[in-house]
C-alpha cells in the first residue's frame, strides 16, 4: 500500500471515526461524571437510563413521532425517572457511612431489573430506528456519513450547553455549591434535596438524550446498557470526576487511542490498553486530568 | 430457626425428586431443553423453544413416540457452560429426562455432551456449529442435526466460485475461538477454488464501532467480504457498512448465523445481496416447509430461521430413532441414530456414524427484499467434508 | 474478656455450626436416598461460597467492595483444571492453585491497593474483565470453549479415598475445605492483625497512629481474599469436570456480591448462607420464569436498603442476647444491635 493510499484509506478516516465514536462516548460519560462529581454517587445503572431512552425513542418513533421532536420529548420524559430513581433508591441510602458502595450496588440491582423489564417489554431482538439523515458526504476522500457528521455537531452544542449551564448559570452555582460543602449551601439557602435530585434527573435525563442520538448507529437491544459502561466509567476516571472538560478531552483522547491502536496491534488488545490507562491514572494521577468538579 | 427451615427445604426438595416415580417405557417420554432463554443468546433460544414446541406439538397430536406423548421440560443456560451443566444435571438426576437438546454456543455443548456421557445419556445440539464438536472433541453421547461450519463454507465457496471466479476477499470475523476458525475454513475453501485473499481482520466481539476497520477495507479494495459477526455485531457492521457507502460495489456473504430472522428488520435494507452457505431457507420449495413455515408462523407470528427448523427436525430424528429401538434405552437410540435417515421442512437429513453429524443438503441463500432467495444447492454429499472423529 | 467484636464472631459461630449441622444432615439425607443432582447443587453453592466469603473478608473487614473476584476464582479453577488433565492429584492441584493464585493476587493487590473506595471497586472490575477476555481469546486455554476432560479424581485423606464422582464423599469434602477456610478467615480476623483491619474499616486515617502500616494491612486482606477465592475454584473443575472463560465473567464476581448482600455484610457466615439462598432462589425461579433477575435484582435492593446485615443481620443478635446471658459475663449485656458499628468517617 502506497503511504498516499495508507492516509487516505486508512489514517485519515480511523481518526474521523474515532471523533464519532468519541463523541458517542462523551455523551454516554457525560451524565455520568456529572452524577459521580456533584453528587458522589456511583450509578451503575447509568447505562441503562442510557437503553431507556433508546427504546423510548425507538417506540415513539415507531408511533410516528419525528426524529427532531424526539431529540427533545425523550430527555424531558426522562426526567421525572430519575427524580423518582432519586427519591426511591438514592435519598435512602445517601447517609450511609459507605455511600459510595451502598449506591453502587443499589444502582447495580437496578440495573438488573431494568435490563429485564426491557426485554419483557421489547422483545429480545435487536432493532433499530431507521437513520435520520441518510447520506454520506465526501470531505478530501474521505467518506463520512451525514449522520455522524451531525452527531458529532450536536453532540458539542450539548457539551457547551451543559458546560454553560454548570459553569456560568446559577444554578449550576447552586449545584456546585451543594456538591463543595452540603451544610454550608444549605445554610446559604441552596434547596439542597431539589438540587440533589434535579442532578440525578439530569444525569438520567442526558443518558436517555444519547440514547436518542446513539440508537440509530448503534441499534437497540435489551443488554445495550453494558455496552459503554467500562469505556464510560474509563472516561470519566481519566478525565477527572465531574469535570466535563474532563469527560471531553478524555473521551476523544482515548477513542483515539483505541483507533489508531487497533491499526498497529490486533483489536482485541485495545480493550487492554484502555483499562491500562484508566489503572495508570487511578494509581499515578487519582483526581484525573481535571481535578474533581467543586474540588478544583 | 433458619436453619430449621434450610434442612426442611433440603428434605422436601430432595423426597420430591424421589417421589417422582422413574417412570421408565412408560408415560411420556421427558425430553430436557437447555438453552438460552436469558442474556444475548435469547433470541436463539426462542427459536429453539418455537422450533422443539411446535414438532412435539405435532408429534403428540398424531399419538406420540411409539404411543408415548411428549413431554419438553425447558431450563434457562443463560449462555454458560457453568449454568448449562447444573441445569443439565438437574434435568437428567431429578427429572430424568431421556434426551436432551438445546445448547447453543459451543462451550456449553462440549461441556453437556461430557456431562451426558457421565451420566449415560444422549443429547443433541441444534445449534452449535462449531466444527470441534463432530471433529477432534466429539462425543459418544452428542449428536449435531444443523450443518456445522466446514458444510457452511463449503457451499458458500462453491457459489462463489460460479459466480465471482477468482474474486478478491477480505475476511472480518470476531476476535474469538468460533470467529476465528470459521475464517480459516471458509478462507481454505474460498482459496481452494481460486479465491484470492487481500487481508483479514478480527474485531472484539460486541464491538460498537466496525467503522475503524473500513480504511482497511477499502484500502485492499476487495470484490467479496467475508464475515462470521452475529446477533448485534451483524446489524452494526452491516449498517455501518451501507453508512459508509462502501456496500455498493461489495458483495457481503458470511456465516449462516450472521443474519437471521431474528436480526434481519434491524439491519434492514443493508442486508440485501448478503449471501451464505445454510442448511434452511423459509424459501425451500417443497410442501413439508410449505406445511412448516406456516404452522411455524401461526404458532408464533415469526418466520422459523435456521434454528428454529433444525430444532423442529431433530423431534422427528429422536423419534424415529426410538420407534427403531424400541426403547429410549440410551445404548439403543444411539444405534439407532447412527445412520438414520429421516424427513425434515430442509430435505431428508442423514446422521454420519462415524461422528454422529447430520448430513443434508446444503443451500446457498440470498437476502431479496427481506427475504432469503435460495439461489444455489449443494448436494449433502458434496459439502459433509471428512470424518475426523476418532473416539468411536 | 470478650469485646462486641468476639461476642458476634461468637454468634457467626453458632449459625456456622448450625449450618454444617444442616449440611452433614443432607449429606446423610442424600446418600441414603441415592440422591445425586441435589447434593451436587450443595457441593457447587458450597465451592461458590467459598467466593462468597472471599468478597465479604474484603466488603465487610476492610470495607473495599472488589467486583472481580472471580479472577482469583477462575485462575484456581484453570490452573486446578491444568493440572488434574496431566497428573489427577487432587493436593497437587490445590497445591498448584495456591502458588498461582498467591502470585497472581500479589500483582493484583500492587494494582488494586493503591487506590480506595469507588476506585478499588472500579479497578477490580476492569482487571478482571480484562484477565477473562485475554483467557476467551487463548487457544491454549481452549479459547471461548473453556476446556473439557478434566478427568474425575480419586483424593486421598491419609488411609481414606474418596472419589470426586461421589456425591456425598465430595460434599463432605468440599464442606471440610469450604468450613475449614472459613474458620482460618474467622480466626485470623480475631488476632490483633484483623482487629487493624477493622479498624481501618472504621477510621483509616487514625490507624497509622497507632504504629500500624495501613498497606500492608490491606495487602494481606487483599491476598488472603485471593487464596480463598482461588482454593474454591480449584474445586470446581473436580465437580464439573471442565473449566470455561465465564467463570471469571462479571456474572460470576457480580453473584457472590450478591451472595452476600442477601447473607449479610460482615458476617462471614452470612456468605456462606447467601451463597446457598442464592443458588436454590435461582433453581426455583429458574424454573419458573427466564425472568428471574428480576425477582434477584428487587431481592438484593430491597436488602441493600433495608438489610443492611442480611438474612445474619436478622439472626444474630438473638444468639448474642443468648450467649450474652451465659454466666461468667460480668461485663454489661451487649445491646441488641450488637453488630460491628463503626464511627462516623472522619
Amino acid at each position: 500500500m502506497s503511504p498516499i493510499d495508507y492516509l487516505q484509506f486508512v489514517l485519515a478516516p480511523q481518526v474521523v471515526n474515532g471523533l464519532a465514536l468519541g463523541v458517542a462516548v462523551v455523551l454516554v460519560a457525560l451524565g455520568l461524571t456529572i452524577i459521580f462529581g456533584m453528587l458522589d454517587v456511583i450509578n451503575m445503572s447509568h447505562g441503562e437510563f442510557y437503553a431507556i431512552g433508546a427504546y423510548v425513542a425507538l417506540a415513539m418513533g415507531a408511533a410516528g413521532i419525528g426524529f427532531w421532536f424526539l431529540l427533545v420529548l425523550v430527555p424531558i420524559l426522562m426526567v421525572p425517572l430519575g427524580m423518582a430513581a432519586e427519591r426511591l433508591l438514592i435519598r435512602p441510602v445517601f447517609d450511609s457511612k459507605d455511600r459510595h458502595v451502598t449506591t453502587l450496588l443499589v444502582t447495580f440491582g437496578l440495573a438488573l431489573i431494568v435490563e429485564d423489564v426491557l426485554k419483557v417489554i421489547f422483545g429480545p431482538n435487536t432493532q433499530r430506528p431507521p437513520t435520520p439523515i441518510p447520506g454520506a458526504t465526501d470531505l478530501f476522500g474521505i467518506i463520512v456519513p451525514n449522520y455522524r457528521l451531525f452527531l458529532i455537531a450536536v453532540g458539542a452544542l450539548i457539551v457547551a450547553g451543559v458546560a454553560y449551564v454548570v459553569y456560568r448559570t446559577r444554578l449550576g452555582a447552586m449545584v456546585r455549591a451543594a456538591a463543595f460543602d452540603r451544610n454550608m449551601a444549605a445554610s446559604l439557602g441552596v434547596p439542597v434535596s431539589l438540587v440533589y435530585a434535579g442532578t440525578f434527573a439530569f444525569g438520567v435525563g442526558l443518558a436517555g438524550l444519547a440514547g436518542v442520538l446513539l440508537a440509530p448507529i448503534y441499534s437497540v437491544f435489551p443488554t445495550m446498557g453494558r455496552d459503554f459502561i467500562l469505556l464510560a466509567f474509563t472516561v470519566v476516571i481519566v478525565g477527572g470526576m465531574g469535570s466535563i472538560w474532563g469527560a471531553v478531552v478524555a473521551g476523544l483522547l482515548l477513542t483515539q487511542v483505541q483507533a489508531l491502536a487497533s491499526l498497529v496491534i490486533s483489536p482485541v488488545w485495545t480493550d487492554p490498553i484502555v483499562f491500562g490507562t484508566m489503572v495508570a491514572f487511578l494509581v499515578f494521577r487519582p483526581q484525573g486530568l481535571f481535578g474533581r468538579l467543586g474540588h478544583a | 430457626m433458619k436453619a430449621r427451615i434450610r434442612i426442611t427445604a433440603a428434605v422436601l426438595l430432595a423426597a420430591a425428586a424421589l417421589s417422582q416415580p422413574a417412570l421408565a417405557q412408560s408415560g411420556p417420554i421427558k425430553i430436557g431443553v437447555v438453552t438460552p432463554l436469558s442474556g444475548t443468546y435469547t433470541p436463539i433460544g426462542q427459536q429453539v423453544r418455537w422450533g422443539l414446541e411446535l414438532a412435539a406439538k405435532e408429534i403428540n397430536a398424531a399419538g406420540g413416540i411409539a404411543g408415548r406423548q411428549v413431554n419438553l421440560l425447558f431450563e434457562d443456560e443463560e449462555a454458560n457452560p457453568a449454568v448449562a451443566v447444573q441445569k443439565a444435571e438437574k434435568l437428567f438426576q431429578v427429572e430424568k429426562v431421556d434426551f436432551l437438546a438445546g445448547t447453543v454456543n459451543s462451550g456449553s455443548t462440549l461441556a453437556v455432551a461430557q456431562l451426558a456421557e457421565r451420566n449415560d445419556k444422549l443429547a443433541a445440539t441444534t445449534v452449535s456449529f462449531a466444527d470441534s464438536i463432530t471433529a477432534d472433541k466429539c462425543s459418544p453421547n452428542m449428536f449435531r442435526v444443523n450443518a456445522r461450519a466446514e458444510q457452511q463454507s463449503v457451499a458458500l465457496a462453491a457459489w462463489l466460485e460460479k459466480e465471482k471466479p477468482k474474486s478478491k476477499v477480505f475476511y472480518l470475523g470476531p476476535d474469538y475461538e468460533m470467529g476465528r476458525s470459521t475464517v480459516a475454513a471458509f478462507k481454505a475453501n474460498a482459496e481452494k477454488t481460486g479465491a484470492q485473499s487481500t487481508g483479514e481482520v478480527f474485531a472484539p466481539l460486541d464491538a460498537k464501532d466496525y467503522t475503524q476497520y473500513f480504511g482497511q477495507i477499502r484500502a485492499s479494495r476487495p470484490q467479496v467480504v467475508y464475515t462470521s459477526v452475529a446477533g448485534n455485531d451483524t446489524v452494526r457492521l452491516l449498517t455501518q457498512l451501507q453508512d459508509f457507502g462502501l456496500l455498493s460495489n461489495l458483495t457481503v456473504v458470511g456465516a449462516s448465523g450472521t443474519v437471521t430472522s431474528q436480526n434481519i428488520g434491524a439491519i434492514g435494507a443493508a442486508a440485501e445481496g448478503f449471501a451464505t452457505g445454510v442448511g434452511y431457507s423459509t424459501q425451500i420449495d417443497t410442501p413439508a416447509n410449505k406445511k412448516f413455515v406456516e404452522t411455524f408462523r401461526a404458532a408464533t407470528k415469526a418466520d422459523p430461521d435456521l434454528y428454529g427448523a433444525d430444532s423442529y427436525g431433530l423431534l422427528f430424528a429422536y423419534k424415529a430413532a426410538v420407534e427403531k429401538a424400541g426403547s429410549t434405552e440410551t445404548a439403543k437410540v444411539r444405534e439407532a441414530l447412527r445412520g438414520l435417515s429421516w424427513q425434515t421442512p430442509q430435505g431428508e437429513k442423514t446422521i454420519r456414524a462415524g461422528d454422529h453429524q447430520a448430513m443434508q443438503p446444503m443451500y446457498v441463500v440470498r437476502v431479496n427484499k427481506g427475504k432469503f432467495d435460495i439461489i444455489a444447492n449443494v448436494p449433502a454429499d458434496q459439502a459433509i467434508g471428512p470424518d475426523t472423529c476418532t473416539r468411536f | 474478656m470478650r469485646d462486641r467484636l468476639t461476642t458476634s464472631m461468637r454468634a457467626s459461630h453458632v449459625l456456622a455450626l448450625i449450618f454444617v449441622v444442616a449440611a452433614l444432615c443432607l449429606a446423610a439425607f442424600g446418600a441414603a436416598t441415592g440422591d445425586t443432582f441435589y447434593l451436587r447443587l450443595g457441593t457447587e453453592a458450597l465451592i461458590f461460597a467459598g467466593l462468597a466469603l472471599s468478597v465479604d473478608l474484603l466488603l465487610g473487614y476492610s470495607g473495599a467492595l472488589s467486583l472481580g473476584q472471580a479472577l482469583y476464582f477462575g485462575i484456581g479453577a484453570y490452573v486446578s483444571a491444568l493440572t488434574l488433565m496431566k497428573v489427577p492429584s487432587f493436593w497437587l492441584a490445590m497445591g498448584a492453585a495456591f502458588l498461582v493464585t498467591l502470585a497472581a493476587a500479589i500483582i493484583g493487590g500492587l494494582i488494586a491497593n493503591r487506590v480506595r473506595g469507588v476506585y478499588f471497586a472500579l479497578i477490580t472490575f476492569g482487571l478482571a474483565q480484562v484477565f477473562a477476555k485475554v483467557v476467551y481469546n487463548t487457544r491454549e486455554l481452549g479459547a471461548s470453549d473453556g476446556m473439557i476432560g478434566v478427568p474425575v479424581i480419586q483424593i486421598g485423606l491419609g488411609p481414606f479415598s474418596v472419589s470426586a464422582a461421589s456425591p456425598a464423599g465430595f460434599f463432605l469434602v468440599v464442606l471440610g475445605i469450604i468450613m475449614g477456610l472459613y474458620a482460618l478467615t474467622a480466626y485470623l480476623l480475631d488476632t490483633p492483625f484483623g482487629r487493624v483491619l477493622t479498624a481501618l474499616k472504621a477510621n483509616e486515617k487514625r490507624v497509622p497512629f497507632l504504629g500500624y502500616s495501613v498497606w500492608r494491612a490491606r495487602m494481606a486482606a487483599y491476598v488472603f481474599a485471593g487464596l480463598v477465592a482461588g482454593l474454591s475454584g480449584a474445586l470446581y473443575p473436580m465437580l464439573r469436570g471442565f473449566v470455561s472463560p465465564e467463570l471469571m465473567f462479571f456474572a460470576t464476581s457480580g453473584n457472590a456480591v450478591i451472595s452476600v448482600i442477601l447473607g449479610g455484610v460482615g458476617t462471614l457466615i452470612g456468605a456462606i448462607y447467601g451463597s446457598v439462598l442464592l443458588v436454590i432462589l435461582k433453581s426455583i425461579i429458574g424454573s419458573w420464569t427466564e425472568h428471574h433477575l428480576i425477582v434477584i435484582g428487587l431481592l438484593f435492593m430491597a436488602c441493600v436498603m433495608f438489610l443492611p446485615k442480611g438474612m445474619v443481620g436478622f439472626v444474630r443478635p438473638r444468639i448474642e442476647r443468648l450467649l450474652g446471658r451465659e454466666p461468667a459475663a460480668p461485663e454489661p449485656a451487649p445491646p441488641s444491635s450488637a453488630t460491628i458499628k463503626s464511627g462516623s468517617a472522619a
